[in-house]
Protein backbone atom coordinates (compact mmCIF):
# COMPACT_ATOMS: atom_id res chain seq x y z
CA UNK A 1 0.00 0.00 0.00
CA UNK A 2 1.15 3.17 -0.65
CA UNK A 3 -0.09 5.31 2.40
CA UNK A 4 3.01 3.89 4.44
CA UNK A 5 5.17 5.31 1.75
CA UNK A 6 3.53 8.31 1.36
CA UNK A 7 3.48 9.08 5.18
CA UNK A 8 7.42 7.83 5.30
CA UNK A 9 7.79 10.64 2.25
CA UNK A 10 5.89 13.39 4.32
CA UNK A 11 7.85 12.32 7.40
CA UNK A 12 10.75 14.10 5.12
CA UNK A 13 9.45 16.89 4.06
CA UNK A 14 8.77 16.05 0.59
CA UNK A 15 7.61 18.06 -1.85
CA UNK A 16 7.00 17.75 -5.07
CA UNK A 17 4.24 19.71 -7.81
CA UNK A 18 1.91 18.26 -10.15
CA UNK A 19 3.77 19.45 -12.84
CA UNK A 20 4.08 16.85 -15.72
CA UNK A 21 2.36 18.95 -18.06
CA UNK A 22 5.17 21.37 -17.79
CA UNK A 23 7.82 18.50 -18.59
CA UNK A 24 5.78 17.86 -21.64
CA UNK A 25 5.44 20.82 -23.31
CA UNK A 26 9.32 21.34 -22.95
CA UNK A 27 9.05 18.60 -25.61
CA UNK A 28 8.23 20.03 -29.44
CA UNK A 29 6.20 17.13 -30.43
CA UNK A 30 3.76 17.33 -27.20
CA UNK A 31 0.72 16.13 -28.90
CA UNK A 32 2.09 13.25 -29.79
CA UNK A 33 3.83 12.12 -27.02
CA UNK A 34 0.33 11.93 -25.54
CA UNK A 35 -1.14 9.35 -28.18
CA UNK A 36 2.27 7.02 -27.26
CA UNK A 37 2.47 5.18 -24.33
CA UNK A 38 6.28 4.55 -24.02
CA UNK A 39 6.99 8.40 -24.41
CA UNK A 40 4.33 9.32 -22.21
CA UNK A 41 6.06 7.46 -19.76
CA UNK A 42 9.18 8.85 -20.38
CA UNK A 43 7.41 12.50 -19.94
CA UNK A 44 6.30 11.30 -17.19
CA UNK A 45 9.42 9.16 -15.19
CA UNK A 46 11.13 13.00 -15.96
CA UNK A 47 8.93 14.91 -14.39
CA UNK A 48 9.19 12.74 -11.48
CA UNK A 49 12.87 13.09 -11.81
CA UNK A 50 13.07 16.48 -12.68
CA UNK A 51 11.16 17.26 -9.22
CA UNK A 52 13.30 14.43 -7.06
CA UNK A 53 10.06 12.64 -6.08
CA UNK A 54 9.47 8.90 -5.96
CA UNK A 55 5.27 9.63 -6.62
CA UNK A 56 4.82 9.82 -10.57
CA UNK A 57 2.32 12.27 -11.15
CA UNK A 58 0.97 11.58 -14.67
CA UNK A 59 -1.06 14.54 -16.82
CA UNK A 60 -4.22 15.75 -15.41
CA UNK A 61 -6.35 16.16 -18.35
CA UNK A 62 -9.86 15.95 -16.59
CA UNK A 63 -11.33 16.31 -20.49
CA UNK A 64 -10.18 12.53 -20.99
CA UNK A 65 -12.91 10.61 -19.55
CA UNK A 66 -15.42 12.42 -21.13
CA UNK A 67 -14.45 11.87 -24.87
CA UNK A 68 -14.18 8.29 -24.12
CA UNK A 69 -17.89 8.05 -22.99
CA UNK A 70 -19.22 10.07 -25.48
CA UNK A 71 -17.82 7.67 -28.05
CA UNK A 72 -20.38 5.44 -26.97
CA UNK A 73 -22.75 8.31 -28.05
CA UNK A 74 -21.12 8.81 -31.41
CA UNK A 75 -20.23 12.45 -30.47
CA UNK A 76 -17.08 13.14 -32.28
CA UNK A 77 -13.51 13.98 -30.97
CA UNK A 78 -13.25 17.70 -31.96
CA UNK A 79 -16.84 18.32 -30.55
CA UNK A 80 -16.93 16.75 -26.89
CA UNK A 81 -15.30 19.50 -25.23
CA UNK A 82 -18.94 21.76 -26.43
CA UNK A 83 -20.94 18.53 -26.33
CA UNK A 84 -23.62 18.67 -23.51
CA UNK A 85 -26.54 16.16 -22.92
CA UNK A 86 -30.13 18.16 -23.65
CA UNK A 87 -32.30 14.94 -22.33
CA UNK A 88 -31.82 12.13 -20.47
CA UNK A 89 -29.92 8.82 -21.58
CA UNK A 90 -32.51 6.26 -21.56
CA UNK A 91 -32.13 3.53 -19.28
CA UNK A 92 -31.81 1.22 -22.34
CA UNK A 93 -28.50 3.14 -23.65
CA UNK A 94 -27.43 3.84 -19.87
CA UNK A 95 -27.55 -0.42 -19.75
CA UNK A 96 -25.77 -1.10 -23.40
CA UNK A 97 -22.98 1.71 -22.57
CA UNK A 98 -22.19 -0.34 -19.08
CA UNK A 99 -21.70 -3.40 -21.32
CA UNK A 100 -20.05 -1.17 -24.31
CA UNK A 101 -17.79 0.31 -20.99
CA UNK A 102 -16.52 -3.02 -20.37
CA UNK A 103 -15.69 -4.55 -23.99
CA UNK A 104 -14.70 -1.91 -25.97
CA UNK A 105 -11.01 -0.76 -26.90
CA UNK A 106 -10.08 2.71 -25.31
CA UNK A 107 -9.26 5.36 -27.21
CA UNK A 108 -5.56 5.99 -28.28
CA UNK A 109 -5.09 8.65 -25.46
CA UNK A 110 -6.56 5.92 -22.85
CA UNK A 111 -4.03 3.32 -24.20
CA UNK A 112 -1.41 6.01 -24.37
CA UNK A 113 -1.88 7.16 -20.59
CA UNK A 114 -2.15 2.92 -19.49
CA UNK A 115 1.26 2.65 -21.72
CA UNK A 116 2.52 5.16 -19.43
CA UNK A 117 1.56 3.46 -16.28
CA UNK A 118 2.80 0.16 -17.17
CA UNK A 119 6.27 2.52 -18.34
CA UNK A 120 6.28 3.44 -14.84
CA UNK A 121 5.50 0.38 -13.25
CA UNK A 122 8.73 -0.96 -14.79
CA UNK A 123 11.00 1.56 -13.19
CA UNK A 124 13.19 1.32 -10.39
CA UNK A 125 12.10 3.59 -7.33
CA UNK A 126 9.18 5.30 -9.13
CA UNK A 127 5.64 4.95 -7.65
CA UNK A 128 2.57 4.30 -10.68
CA UNK A 129 -0.08 6.43 -10.58
CA UNK A 130 -3.34 6.60 -12.27
CA UNK A 131 -5.37 10.12 -12.94
CA UNK A 132 -8.77 10.00 -13.55
CA UNK A 133 -11.55 12.87 -13.07
CA UNK A 134 -13.78 12.20 -10.07
CA UNK A 135 -17.53 10.84 -11.16
CA UNK A 136 -19.51 14.27 -9.73
CA UNK A 137 -17.46 16.62 -11.66
CA UNK A 138 -17.46 14.38 -15.01
CA UNK A 139 -21.21 14.71 -14.27
CA UNK A 140 -21.20 18.58 -14.73
CA UNK A 141 -19.18 18.27 -18.05
CA UNK A 142 -22.34 16.45 -19.50
CA UNK A 143 -24.78 19.18 -18.58
CA UNK A 144 -25.21 22.76 -19.72
CA UNK A 145 -26.27 23.57 -16.46
CA UNK A 146 -25.19 21.44 -13.97
CA UNK A 147 -25.83 23.74 -10.92
CA UNK A 148 -29.79 24.09 -11.40
CA UNK A 149 -30.78 20.27 -11.01
CA UNK A 150 -28.40 19.96 -8.17
CA UNK A 151 -30.12 22.79 -6.15
CA UNK A 152 -33.50 21.59 -7.33
CA UNK A 153 -32.48 17.76 -6.09
CA UNK A 154 -31.14 19.37 -3.06
CA UNK A 155 -34.25 20.91 -2.35
CA UNK A 156 -35.76 16.89 -2.44
CA UNK A 157 -37.08 17.12 -5.86
CA UNK A 158 -37.09 14.07 -7.26
CA UNK A 159 -36.57 12.88 -11.06
CA UNK A 160 -39.99 12.01 -11.81
CA UNK A 161 -40.89 15.65 -11.05
CA UNK A 162 -38.19 17.50 -13.22
CA UNK A 163 -36.40 17.21 -16.33
CA UNK A 164 -32.78 18.27 -15.41
CA UNK A 165 -32.96 16.11 -12.26
CA UNK A 166 -33.79 13.33 -14.23
CA UNK A 167 -30.86 14.13 -16.57
CA UNK A 168 -28.59 14.63 -13.50
CA UNK A 169 -28.77 11.30 -12.07
CA UNK A 170 -29.03 10.04 -16.32
CA UNK A 171 -25.45 11.21 -16.34
CA UNK A 172 -24.51 10.61 -12.64
CA UNK A 173 -24.99 6.97 -13.85
CA UNK A 174 -22.92 7.34 -17.02
CA UNK A 175 -20.33 8.95 -15.41
CA UNK A 176 -19.58 6.42 -12.38
CA UNK A 177 -19.79 3.54 -14.98
CA UNK A 178 -17.21 5.07 -16.92
CA UNK A 179 -15.14 6.14 -13.94
CA UNK A 180 -14.70 2.81 -12.23
CA UNK A 181 -13.91 1.22 -15.59
CA UNK A 182 -10.94 3.75 -16.19
CA UNK A 183 -9.93 2.84 -12.94
CA UNK A 184 -10.02 -0.82 -13.59
CA UNK A 185 -7.69 -0.43 -16.61
CA UNK A 186 -5.52 2.02 -14.46
CA UNK A 187 -4.74 -1.14 -11.98
CA UNK A 188 -4.73 -3.47 -14.85
CA UNK A 189 -1.88 -1.52 -16.10
CA UNK A 190 -0.20 -1.12 -12.70
CA UNK A 191 -1.38 1.42 -10.68
CA UNK A 192 -0.46 1.46 -6.97
CA UNK A 193 -2.88 4.70 -6.58
CA UNK A 194 -5.36 6.84 -8.50
CA UNK A 195 -5.76 10.16 -8.16
CA UNK A 196 -9.38 11.16 -8.16
CA UNK A 197 -9.36 14.36 -9.46
CA UNK A 198 -12.90 15.91 -8.02
CA UNK A 199 -12.61 19.79 -8.42
CA UNK A 200 -16.06 20.18 -9.12
CA UNK A 201 -17.45 18.97 -5.54
CA UNK A 202 -17.22 22.40 -4.28
CA UNK A 203 -19.88 25.09 -3.11
CA UNK A 204 -20.33 26.64 -6.13
CA UNK A 205 -22.20 23.59 -6.97
CA UNK A 206 -23.93 22.97 -3.93
CA UNK A 207 -25.23 25.47 -1.45
CA UNK A 208 -23.71 25.05 1.81
CA UNK A 209 -27.73 26.56 2.95
CA UNK A 210 -29.40 23.35 1.39
CA UNK A 211 -26.53 21.33 2.73
CA UNK A 212 -26.73 23.14 6.10
CA UNK A 213 -30.40 22.68 5.83
CA UNK A 214 -30.09 18.88 5.98
CA UNK A 215 -30.13 18.12 2.52
CA UNK A 216 -28.03 14.87 1.52
CA UNK A 217 -27.27 16.13 -1.61
CA UNK A 218 -23.85 16.52 -1.82
CA UNK A 219 -24.04 12.77 -0.51
CA UNK A 220 -25.90 11.12 -3.32
CA UNK A 221 -23.86 13.13 -5.89
CA UNK A 222 -20.59 13.21 -4.45
CA UNK A 223 -19.76 11.03 -1.40
CA UNK A 224 -21.95 7.79 -2.70
CA UNK A 225 -19.99 7.12 -6.26
CA UNK A 226 -16.43 7.78 -4.91
CA UNK A 227 -17.37 5.54 -1.77
CA UNK A 228 -17.82 3.03 -4.60
CA UNK A 229 -14.32 4.33 -5.90
CA UNK A 230 -12.64 3.42 -2.29
CA UNK A 231 -14.36 0.30 -2.21
CA UNK A 232 -13.03 -0.96 -5.74
CA UNK A 233 -9.56 0.78 -4.81
CA UNK A 234 -9.70 -1.30 -1.16
CA UNK A 235 -10.64 -4.01 -3.36
CA UNK A 236 -7.66 -4.08 -5.84
CA UNK A 237 -5.21 -3.65 -2.60
CA UNK A 238 -4.78 0.18 -4.35
CA UNK A 239 -4.56 3.78 -2.62
CA UNK A 240 -7.32 6.39 -3.33
CA UNK A 241 -5.38 10.00 -3.66
CA UNK A 242 -8.56 12.37 -3.42
CA UNK A 243 -8.23 16.01 -5.07
CA UNK A 244 -10.92 18.64 -4.89
CA UNK A 245 -9.50 22.53 -5.51
CA UNK A 246 -12.34 23.93 -5.55
CA UNK A 247 -14.07 26.32 -2.28
CA UNK A 248 -15.32 23.65 0.37
CA UNK A 249 -16.82 24.05 3.42
CA UNK A 250 -15.59 22.38 6.43
CA UNK A 251 -18.12 19.57 6.24
CA UNK A 252 -17.28 18.80 3.00
CA UNK A 253 -14.26 18.57 3.74
CA UNK A 254 -14.86 16.27 6.63
CA UNK A 255 -16.78 14.16 3.96
CA UNK A 256 -14.10 13.47 1.80
CA UNK A 257 -12.00 12.35 5.47
CA UNK A 258 -14.61 9.84 5.29
CA UNK A 259 -13.18 7.96 2.33
CA UNK A 260 -9.78 7.59 4.19
CA UNK A 261 -7.57 8.87 1.20
CA UNK A 262 -3.88 8.32 1.69
CA UNK A 263 -3.55 12.15 0.25
CA UNK A 264 -5.87 14.82 0.33
CA UNK A 265 -5.15 17.42 -2.34
CA UNK A 266 -6.97 20.73 -1.38
CA UNK A 267 -7.47 23.98 -3.38
CA UNK A 268 -5.44 27.39 -1.80
CA UNK A 269 -8.42 28.59 -0.42
CA UNK A 270 -8.01 26.45 2.27
CA UNK A 271 -5.49 26.72 5.24
CA UNK A 272 -3.88 23.26 5.72
CA UNK A 273 -2.73 24.10 9.06
CA UNK A 274 -6.30 24.50 10.52
CA UNK A 275 -7.50 21.47 8.18
CA UNK A 276 -4.96 19.29 10.07
CA UNK A 277 -6.95 19.03 12.84
CA UNK A 278 -9.88 17.80 11.18
CA UNK A 279 -7.92 15.56 9.07
CA UNK A 280 -6.94 11.67 10.88
CA UNK A 281 -2.87 11.24 10.86
CA UNK A 282 -2.87 8.69 8.49
CA UNK A 283 -3.95 11.04 5.16
CA UNK A 284 -1.37 13.05 4.13
CA UNK A 285 -2.30 16.43 3.52
CA UNK A 286 -0.66 17.46 0.01
CA UNK A 287 -1.18 21.23 -1.64
CA UNK A 288 -2.00 23.58 -1.61
CA UNK A 289 0.33 26.51 -3.13
CA UNK A 290 -1.92 28.97 -5.33
CA UNK A 291 -0.20 27.31 -8.52
CA UNK A 292 -2.54 28.66 -10.62
CA UNK A 293 -1.80 32.05 -10.12
CA UNK A 294 1.86 31.12 -11.10
CA UNK A 295 1.20 32.77 -14.26
CA UNK A 296 1.10 36.27 -12.78
CA UNK A 297 4.33 37.94 -11.67
CA UNK A 298 1.51 40.89 -10.57
CA UNK A 299 -0.14 39.01 -8.20
CA UNK A 300 2.14 36.23 -7.57
CA UNK A 301 5.58 37.19 -8.11
CA UNK A 302 8.85 34.98 -7.36
CA UNK A 303 8.84 36.58 -3.96
CA UNK A 304 5.22 35.90 -2.88
CA UNK A 305 5.71 32.10 -3.97
CA UNK A 306 8.88 32.36 -1.53
CA UNK A 307 6.88 33.28 1.10
CA UNK A 308 4.05 31.29 0.86
CA UNK A 309 6.40 28.11 0.62
CA UNK A 310 8.27 29.55 3.88
CA UNK A 311 4.86 30.28 5.61
CA UNK A 312 3.24 26.81 4.82
CA UNK A 313 6.38 24.33 5.76
CA UNK A 314 6.62 26.17 9.24
CA UNK A 315 2.76 26.12 9.83
CA UNK A 316 2.49 22.69 8.29
CA UNK A 317 5.97 21.61 10.51
CA UNK A 318 4.19 23.01 13.43
CA UNK A 319 0.73 21.16 13.56
CA UNK A 320 2.74 18.12 13.38
CA UNK A 321 0.75 16.48 11.09
CA UNK A 322 1.89 14.49 7.72
CA UNK A 323 2.05 16.82 4.55
CA UNK A 324 3.62 16.64 1.75
CA UNK A 325 4.48 20.22 -0.23
CA UNK A 326 2.62 20.65 -3.84
CA UNK A 327 0.73 22.68 -5.76
CA UNK A 328 -3.31 23.25 -5.69
CA UNK A 329 -4.18 21.78 -8.62
CA UNK A 330 -1.98 20.46 -11.79
CA UNK A 331 0.87 22.84 -12.91
CA UNK A 332 0.00 23.79 -16.56
CA UNK A 333 2.09 24.83 -19.21
CA UNK A 334 1.21 28.53 -20.67
CA UNK A 335 3.17 29.32 -23.68
CA UNK A 336 3.10 32.87 -22.84
CA UNK A 337 4.21 32.64 -18.98
CA UNK A 338 6.45 29.41 -19.24
CA UNK A 339 9.49 31.03 -17.67
CA UNK A 340 7.83 32.46 -15.12
CA UNK A 341 6.14 29.25 -13.98
CA UNK A 342 9.16 27.22 -14.20
CA UNK A 343 10.62 29.27 -11.62
CA UNK A 344 7.52 29.44 -9.22
CA UNK A 345 7.44 25.20 -9.30
CA UNK A 346 11.38 25.42 -8.78
CA UNK A 347 11.07 27.35 -5.78
CA UNK A 348 7.99 25.23 -4.44
CA UNK A 349 10.70 22.21 -5.29
CA UNK A 350 13.87 23.83 -3.69
CA UNK A 351 12.99 26.96 -2.23
CA UNK A 352 13.55 27.81 1.87
CA UNK A 353 12.79 24.96 4.49
CA UNK A 354 13.78 26.68 7.75
CA UNK A 355 14.07 30.18 6.33
CA UNK A 356 12.23 33.23 7.38
CA UNK A 357 11.39 35.98 4.94
CA UNK A 358 14.19 38.53 6.99
CA UNK A 359 16.44 36.00 6.06
CA UNK A 360 15.77 37.06 2.34
CA UNK A 361 17.98 40.20 1.40
CA UNK A 362 16.40 41.06 -1.67
CA UNK A 363 12.90 40.17 -3.55
CA UNK A 364 14.47 40.38 -7.04
CA UNK A 365 13.93 36.93 -8.96
CA UNK A 366 17.89 37.25 -9.52
CA UNK A 367 18.97 37.36 -5.84
CA UNK A 368 15.95 34.73 -5.44
CA UNK A 369 17.59 32.04 -8.40
CA UNK A 370 20.89 32.31 -6.18
CA UNK A 371 19.12 31.72 -2.86
CA UNK A 372 17.10 28.95 -4.06
CA UNK A 373 19.57 27.48 -6.42
CA UNK A 374 23.13 27.09 -4.98
CA UNK A 375 23.80 25.69 -8.05
CA UNK A 376 22.75 28.75 -10.15
CA UNK A 377 25.43 30.59 -12.16
CA UNK B 1 -49.98 47.16 -7.93
CA UNK B 2 -46.69 47.15 -4.72
CA UNK B 3 -47.64 44.22 -3.68
CA UNK B 4 -47.14 42.85 -7.09
CA UNK B 5 -43.90 44.70 -7.27
CA UNK B 6 -42.67 43.51 -3.69
CA UNK B 7 -43.85 39.64 -5.39
CA UNK B 8 -41.97 40.14 -8.01
CA UNK B 9 -39.04 41.56 -5.92
CA UNK B 10 -39.23 38.22 -3.41
CA UNK B 11 -39.39 35.75 -6.13
CA UNK B 12 -36.70 36.69 -7.53
CA UNK B 13 -34.70 36.95 -4.63
CA UNK B 14 -35.91 33.56 -3.56
CA UNK B 15 -35.26 32.45 -6.98
CA UNK B 16 -39.37 31.03 -7.65
CA UNK B 17 -39.33 31.56 -11.50
CA UNK B 18 -42.96 30.16 -11.96
CA UNK B 19 -45.79 28.13 -10.99
CA UNK B 20 -44.52 24.98 -12.42
CA UNK B 21 -41.21 25.50 -10.66
CA UNK B 22 -40.70 23.18 -7.75
CA UNK B 23 -37.96 25.60 -6.48
CA UNK B 24 -37.96 26.63 -3.91
CA UNK B 25 -39.31 23.53 -1.97
CA UNK B 26 -41.13 25.66 0.11
CA UNK B 27 -43.07 27.66 -2.43
CA UNK B 28 -43.91 24.97 -4.70
CA UNK B 29 -47.00 24.80 -6.06
CA UNK B 30 -47.15 28.61 -5.91
CA UNK B 31 -47.15 31.24 -8.56
CA UNK B 32 -43.52 32.98 -9.06
CA UNK B 33 -41.70 35.72 -11.14
CA UNK B 34 -43.25 34.87 -14.74
CA UNK B 35 -46.77 35.18 -13.37
CA UNK B 36 -46.57 38.45 -11.02
CA UNK B 37 -44.87 40.14 -14.27
CA UNK B 38 -47.39 38.95 -15.92
CA UNK B 39 -49.87 40.19 -13.13
CA UNK B 40 -48.22 43.45 -13.11
CA UNK B 41 -48.18 44.69 -16.80
CA UNK B 42 -51.57 43.84 -16.81
CA UNK B 43 -52.43 45.66 -14.06
CA UNK B 44 -50.63 48.83 -15.63
CA UNK B 45 -47.42 48.74 -13.21
CA UNK B 46 -44.97 50.50 -15.37
CA UNK B 47 -41.73 48.75 -16.90
CA UNK B 48 -39.38 50.75 -15.41
CA UNK B 49 -41.46 49.84 -11.94
CA UNK B 50 -41.10 45.98 -13.12
CA UNK B 51 -37.13 46.68 -13.90
CA UNK B 52 -36.34 48.02 -10.68
CA UNK B 53 -37.95 45.24 -8.82
CA UNK B 54 -35.82 43.05 -10.96
CA UNK B 55 -33.05 45.34 -9.81
CA UNK B 56 -33.89 45.20 -6.10
CA UNK B 57 -34.67 41.47 -6.10
CA UNK B 58 -30.69 41.02 -7.13
CA UNK B 59 -29.39 43.51 -4.92
CA UNK B 60 -31.02 41.54 -2.22
CA UNK B 61 -29.67 38.34 -3.17
CA UNK B 62 -25.97 39.68 -4.34
CA UNK B 63 -26.11 41.71 -0.50
CA UNK B 64 -26.56 38.14 0.72
CA UNK B 65 -24.41 36.44 -1.59
CA UNK B 66 -21.65 39.21 -0.09
CA UNK B 67 -22.21 38.18 3.56
CA UNK B 68 -21.92 34.53 2.85
CA UNK B 69 -25.41 34.19 3.47
CA UNK B 70 -26.66 32.52 -0.68
CA UNK B 71 -24.25 30.88 -2.71
CA UNK B 72 -24.05 30.32 -6.22
CA UNK B 73 -26.97 28.19 -6.34
CA UNK B 74 -29.40 30.72 -5.43
CA UNK B 75 -27.98 33.10 -7.12
CA UNK B 76 -28.66 31.44 -10.29
CA UNK B 77 -31.87 30.43 -8.90
CA UNK B 78 -32.56 34.49 -8.63
CA UNK B 79 -31.18 35.02 -12.13
CA UNK B 80 -33.49 32.22 -13.68
CA UNK B 81 -36.46 34.34 -12.15
CA UNK B 82 -35.09 37.56 -13.06
CA UNK B 83 -35.14 36.06 -17.35
CA UNK B 84 -38.69 34.78 -16.28
CA UNK B 85 -39.41 38.83 -15.73
CA UNK B 86 -37.27 40.03 -18.40
CA UNK B 87 -39.14 38.11 -21.16
CA UNK B 88 -42.07 40.39 -20.20
CA UNK B 89 -40.03 43.72 -20.34
CA UNK B 90 -38.63 42.65 -24.01
CA UNK B 91 -41.03 44.25 -26.02
CA UNK B 92 -41.07 47.57 -24.09
CA UNK B 93 -37.15 47.50 -24.57
CA UNK B 94 -37.81 46.74 -28.17
CA UNK B 95 -40.81 49.73 -28.42
CA UNK B 96 -38.22 52.09 -26.24
CA UNK B 97 -40.33 52.15 -23.58
CA UNK B 98 -37.75 51.09 -21.62
CA UNK B 99 -33.98 52.64 -22.17
CA UNK B 100 -31.27 49.77 -21.37
CA UNK B 101 -28.61 51.36 -19.26
CA UNK B 102 -26.17 50.98 -22.31
CA UNK B 103 -24.65 47.39 -24.12
CA UNK B 104 -22.51 44.66 -22.82
CA UNK B 105 -20.52 42.21 -24.88
CA UNK B 106 -19.71 39.37 -23.24
CA UNK B 107 -17.99 36.00 -24.46
CA UNK B 108 -15.44 33.92 -22.11
CA UNK B 109 -12.18 34.05 -23.87
CA UNK B 110 -10.51 31.37 -26.87
CA UNK B 111 -9.72 28.18 -25.58
CA UNK B 112 -11.89 28.47 -22.57
CA UNK B 113 -15.06 26.73 -22.49
CA UNK B 114 -16.05 27.93 -18.87
CA UNK B 115 -19.58 29.33 -18.34
CA UNK B 116 -20.99 29.36 -15.26
CA UNK B 117 -19.43 32.70 -14.63
CA UNK B 118 -20.42 34.29 -17.46
CA UNK B 119 -23.76 33.31 -17.15
CA UNK B 120 -23.97 34.66 -13.76
CA UNK B 121 -22.36 38.01 -14.60
CA UNK B 122 -25.12 38.22 -17.94
CA UNK B 123 -28.34 37.38 -16.06
CA UNK B 124 -27.24 39.66 -13.18
CA UNK B 125 -26.00 42.09 -15.49
CA UNK B 126 -29.32 42.00 -17.43
CA UNK B 127 -31.16 42.17 -14.81
CA UNK B 128 -29.50 45.94 -13.74
CA UNK B 129 -30.87 47.32 -16.77
CA UNK B 130 -28.49 45.99 -19.38
CA UNK B 131 -28.79 45.23 -23.07
CA UNK B 132 -26.15 41.96 -23.00
CA UNK B 133 -25.00 40.59 -26.03
CA UNK B 134 -23.45 37.16 -25.13
CA UNK B 135 -21.30 35.59 -27.42
CA UNK B 136 -20.86 32.29 -25.84
CA UNK B 137 -17.63 30.50 -25.22
CA UNK B 138 -14.81 29.89 -27.02
CA UNK B 139 -14.40 33.60 -28.73
CA UNK B 140 -11.53 34.56 -30.66
CA UNK B 141 -10.75 37.89 -30.37
CA UNK B 142 -12.03 38.55 -33.98
CA UNK B 143 -15.59 38.03 -32.66
CA UNK B 144 -15.36 40.67 -29.88
CA UNK B 145 -13.96 43.17 -32.37
CA UNK B 146 -17.05 42.59 -34.86
CA UNK B 147 -19.13 43.01 -31.78
CA UNK B 148 -17.67 46.35 -30.78
CA UNK B 149 -17.89 47.46 -34.50
CA UNK B 150 -21.82 46.55 -34.55
CA UNK B 151 -22.30 48.08 -31.77
CA UNK B 152 -20.37 51.30 -30.88
CA UNK B 153 -20.31 52.72 -27.14
CA UNK B 154 -20.79 49.09 -25.69
CA UNK B 155 -18.88 47.63 -22.84
CA UNK B 156 -16.85 44.40 -23.38
CA UNK B 157 -16.86 41.66 -20.22
CA UNK B 158 -14.35 38.97 -20.79
CA UNK B 159 -14.20 35.90 -18.70
CA UNK B 160 -11.85 32.88 -18.07
CA UNK B 161 -11.20 29.68 -15.86
CA UNK B 162 -8.36 28.40 -17.08
CA UNK B 163 -4.65 28.72 -16.61
CA UNK B 164 -4.31 28.12 -19.91
CA UNK B 165 -6.20 30.75 -21.28
CA UNK B 166 -4.86 33.49 -19.93
CA UNK B 167 -2.21 34.35 -22.40
CA UNK B 168 -5.46 34.42 -24.97
CA UNK B 169 -7.84 36.93 -22.58
CA UNK B 170 -3.93 39.65 -22.47
CA UNK B 171 -4.13 38.76 -26.39
CA UNK B 172 -7.54 40.04 -26.89
CA UNK B 173 -7.58 43.15 -24.45
CA UNK B 174 -4.77 44.14 -26.40
CA UNK B 175 -6.69 43.45 -29.96
CA UNK B 176 -9.65 45.52 -28.38
CA UNK B 177 -7.67 48.39 -27.35
CA UNK B 178 -5.35 48.53 -30.59
CA UNK B 179 -8.63 49.03 -32.54
CA UNK B 180 -10.26 50.15 -30.24
CA UNK B 181 -8.58 52.39 -28.16
CA UNK B 182 -11.73 54.03 -26.27
CA UNK B 183 -13.84 50.92 -25.26
CA UNK B 184 -14.25 49.64 -21.99
CA UNK B 185 -13.02 45.97 -20.99
CA UNK B 186 -13.38 44.52 -17.85
CA UNK B 187 -12.29 41.16 -17.35
CA UNK B 188 -13.06 38.24 -14.79
CA UNK B 189 -12.21 34.75 -13.51
CA UNK B 190 -10.96 32.51 -11.30
CA UNK B 191 -7.23 32.72 -11.98
CA UNK B 192 -7.30 36.62 -12.56
CA UNK B 193 -6.79 39.07 -9.56
CA UNK B 194 -7.35 43.20 -9.87
CA UNK B 195 -3.36 43.31 -10.58
CA UNK B 196 -3.13 41.11 -13.34
CA UNK B 197 -6.38 42.42 -14.90
CA UNK B 198 -4.59 45.81 -15.05
CA UNK B 199 -1.06 44.19 -16.28
CA UNK B 200 -3.77 43.12 -19.37
CA UNK B 201 -4.44 46.71 -20.03
CA UNK B 202 -8.44 45.73 -18.90
CA UNK B 203 -9.87 48.75 -17.49
CA UNK B 204 -11.55 46.61 -14.76
CA UNK B 205 -11.64 43.46 -12.92
CA UNK B 206 -15.09 42.09 -11.37
CA UNK B 207 -14.06 39.24 -8.82
CA UNK B 208 -17.98 38.46 -8.90
CA UNK B 209 -21.27 39.25 -11.00
CA UNK B 210 -22.21 41.90 -8.75
CA UNK B 211 -19.02 43.87 -9.12
CA UNK B 212 -19.32 43.44 -12.56
CA UNK B 213 -22.42 45.11 -12.36
CA UNK B 214 -21.09 47.94 -9.77
CA UNK B 215 -18.94 48.65 -12.33
CA UNK B 216 -20.51 48.64 -15.23
CA UNK B 217 -23.11 51.20 -13.34
CA UNK B 218 -20.20 54.12 -13.49
CA UNK B 219 -20.82 53.82 -17.23
CA UNK B 220 -24.94 54.01 -17.16
CA UNK B 221 -26.25 55.96 -20.48
CA UNK B 222 -29.93 55.54 -18.94
CA UNK B 223 -32.08 55.11 -15.80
Amino acid sequence: MLRAQLLDLASQSHRVPIGADLVLHQHDDAEAILCDGARLGAVVAEAAVRFRSPLAFPIMDLRLEKAELLRFFGVSADAVDKFHFTTAPTAAQRREYSRYVCEGEPSARVQANLGALRYIAQQPGMLPIGMCIGPFSLTTKLMADPITPVCMAGSGIGAEEDADVALLEACAELSITCVLRQIERALDAGACAVFIAEPAANQVYFSPLQLAGGSDIFDRCVMEPNRRIAELLASRNADLLFHCCGEITDTMLDSFCSLHPSLLSLGSSRRLWEDAARVPKDIVLYGNLASKMFYSDETMPLIRVVDQVTELAARMAATGHPFIMGTECDTLHVPEYAATIRAKVDCLCSGPRVATRDQIPCASASHLVTILDPKAP
Amino acid sequence: MNELVEKICLCIERGKVNLASPYPKDLKGQEGADEFSRQAIAAGVGPDVILQACNDGMQRIGAKFGRGEAFVPELLMAAKAMNAVMAHLKPFFAAGTVKAKGKFVLGTVAGDLHDIGKNLVSMVVAGNGWEVLDLGVDVKPAKFLDAVRNNPGCIVGLSALLTTTMGNMAATVKELKTVFPTTVVIVGGAPLTAEAAAQMGADGYAHDPQAAAAFLGKFATAA
